[in-house]
């Protein structure tokens, strides 16, 4: 069942993501000032969405866990949190190549980019609690209270154009209150490229969180080893 | 016996035994001291520049001094077990994690007040010409250093790799505190008042201490306990 | 072709999908990893109750 939902959800978002793909590269003009290089903002933005959302995800999976101490919601959350990291990973990649572009560098020490990477370095440091722990149970509690802690530099990323002045562009899309400085056609696009890649974070997300039952089985039966 | 008692008298007990020793107390200083002195090579001491960085110099030393301290606040505990015996004590989880992190408080503020004399005369520094300004930054953005690091020392009391994982942990979550005293540690010492543009450090600053002092209070019974 | 910025465009959409696949790679490497582990495991448990 499981298997069958992730082959279909693949199937769909790589369907999606070739027509996507068409449109961008032939159906959308250049935009006036950058050329072609603004089309990684199809995929720079919904992966950031994405991330966020993952965050947001683990955050929640973190708190429902020391509320119901079900070992599933630990899953889910180490699950969303890597994936998470590698969505963040894709933002701040593309981001650094259209800036290599557009501003002539790489990086510059500039509120957002730097929240973004701090945001990276907590997640990194969450998934390496989780491997420095080996009882289980210590390490699901210990890591989620440590999860909802990292989950204030996310909203920190997120408010970062807001309370800066900062070179990383203002917002452009109509959800945010920039009274859609962008032009229609393309935030939608943007929308429909966040499908398929959401898609692909969930089909990660399920993968990896049956990992983690796998090594849980693993433990215990290694326990259970050692007791016999 | 009230819950102020209940704070004070775990923050009493750290106290006493660390001014007993001064183990983490000295070594925390001259570690601090070390690193002012290792920076004086990483450019030249004497030129302007020197106005530009000295709140990130500083607090750089505070940071890492600050770990030291922070890192023996609940591994002091786990020599004879006593780290059990206060968990099923009948002091509530938040009220001795307070108390301890009161004691780490103390003993980073202290050092932090012998280091800034030394930081002004070695690299020829006014910095006290705001000293209460400065005062009121140095509280809050410590306050923000001890209540994460003591919370991510109960986190990791019991890892066999504590002393790595804590600044691994704490220093990406300490840039938003760290950061802001920084920038107002360089504008006050430079001699300027806080205007315009600078607020929303003291903003970020006191948002940060409310929030992580929440979080901690909240959280820290399912770390101990479980 | 370049006053357009294509290669650089070209880049970013290649640098998404590399970073994908290598996150899924890892992803079968682990699953390998986990898959020999837990065999070894279950033998590990099926020796030690046979002898008992």
């Amino acid at each position: 069942m499981r298997e069958k939902l992730i082959y279909l959800m693949g199937l769909a978002a790589a369907l999606m993501l070739v027509r996507n793909l068409y449109v961008i590269l032939l159906g959308l003009p250049d935009e006036a000032d950058q050329g072609a290089i603004y089309r990684i903002i199809f995929f720079h933005v919904p992966s950031w969405f994405t991330a966020f959302g993952m965050f947001v995800a683990s955050g929640t999976a973190s708190a429902l866990y020391l509320a119901r101490k079900k070992q599933s919601y630990d899953e889910l959350a180490v699950a969303t949190t890597e994936v998470g990291t590698v969505f963040v990973a894709i933002g701040l990649v593309t981001g650094m190549i259209w800036a290599r572009i557009i501003w002539g560098i790489w990086w510059t020490w500039d509120p957002r980019l730097t929240w973004a990477l701090i945001t990276w370095l907590v997640y990194a440091g969450y998934l390496m609690l989780r491997r420095a722990i080996d009882d289980p149970t210590a390490r699901a509690k210990n890591s989620a209270v440590l999860n909802i802690f990292s989950f204030t530099s996310v909203m920190i990323t997120y408010k970062a154009i807001d309370w800066w002045r900062t070179q990383h562009p203002a917002p452009v899309l109509s959800i945010r209150g920039a009274g859609g400085a962008m032009d229609p056609a393309m935030e939608q696009m943007l929308y429909l490229n966040w499908l398929p890649m959401l898609m692909i974070a969930i089909i990660l997300v399920m993968i990896r969180m049956r990992q983690e039952g796998q090594q849980r089985e693993i433990e215990s039966l290694r326990r259970m080893a050692h007791a016999v | 016996m009230g819950y102020l008692r209940q704070v004070l008298t775990i923050c009493g007990k750290d106290l006493r035994s660390e001014f007993r020793t001064k183990e983490a107390l000295n070594a925390s200083l001259a570690f601090a001291l070390v690193i002012l002195l290792l920076f004086s090579f990483a450019f030249d001491p004497s030129s302007e520049q020197i106005n530009e960085i000295s709140g990130g110099l500083i607090w750089m030393a505070f940071a890492f001094a600050g770990a030291l301290i922070l890192n023996r606040s609940f591994a002091r505990e786990l020599f004879n077990d006593c780290l059990d015996a206060l968990i099923y004590s009948p002091v509530p989880g938040s009220a001795l994690f307070l108390g301890k992190a009161l004691a780490s408080y103390v003993l980073l503020l202290i050092v932090e007040l012998v280091s800034f004399p030394i930081f002004g005369l070695f690299y020829n520094v006014q910095w006290a010409r705001k000293f209460g300004w400065l005062l009121f930054v140095l509280l809050l953005a410590s306050w923000g250093l001890t209540v994460v690091g003591t919370m991510f020392s109960a986190l990791t009391v019991n890892l066999r790799l504590r002393e790595l994982m804590l600044p691994m942990l704490l220093y990406p979550m300490m840039i938003p505190a760290l950061m802001s005293a920084m920038q107002l540690t360089t504008v006050l010492i430079a001699g300027q008042d806080i205007t315009g543009d600078n607020w929303i450090w003291v903003r970020l600053l006191i948002g940060f201490d409310i929030i992580f002092t929440a979080l901690a209070v909240a959280f820290v019974e399912t770390v101990l306990v479980g | 072709m370049d006053e357009r910025n294509f290669t650089y465009m070209f880049y970013g959409l290649a640098a998404v999908w590399l970073i994908v696949v290598l996150y899924v790679v890892s992803l079968v490497m682990r699953e390998g990893k986990l898959r020999r582990e837990l065999e070894s495991v279950r033998r590990m448990v099926e020796d030690k109750e046979a002898k008992r």
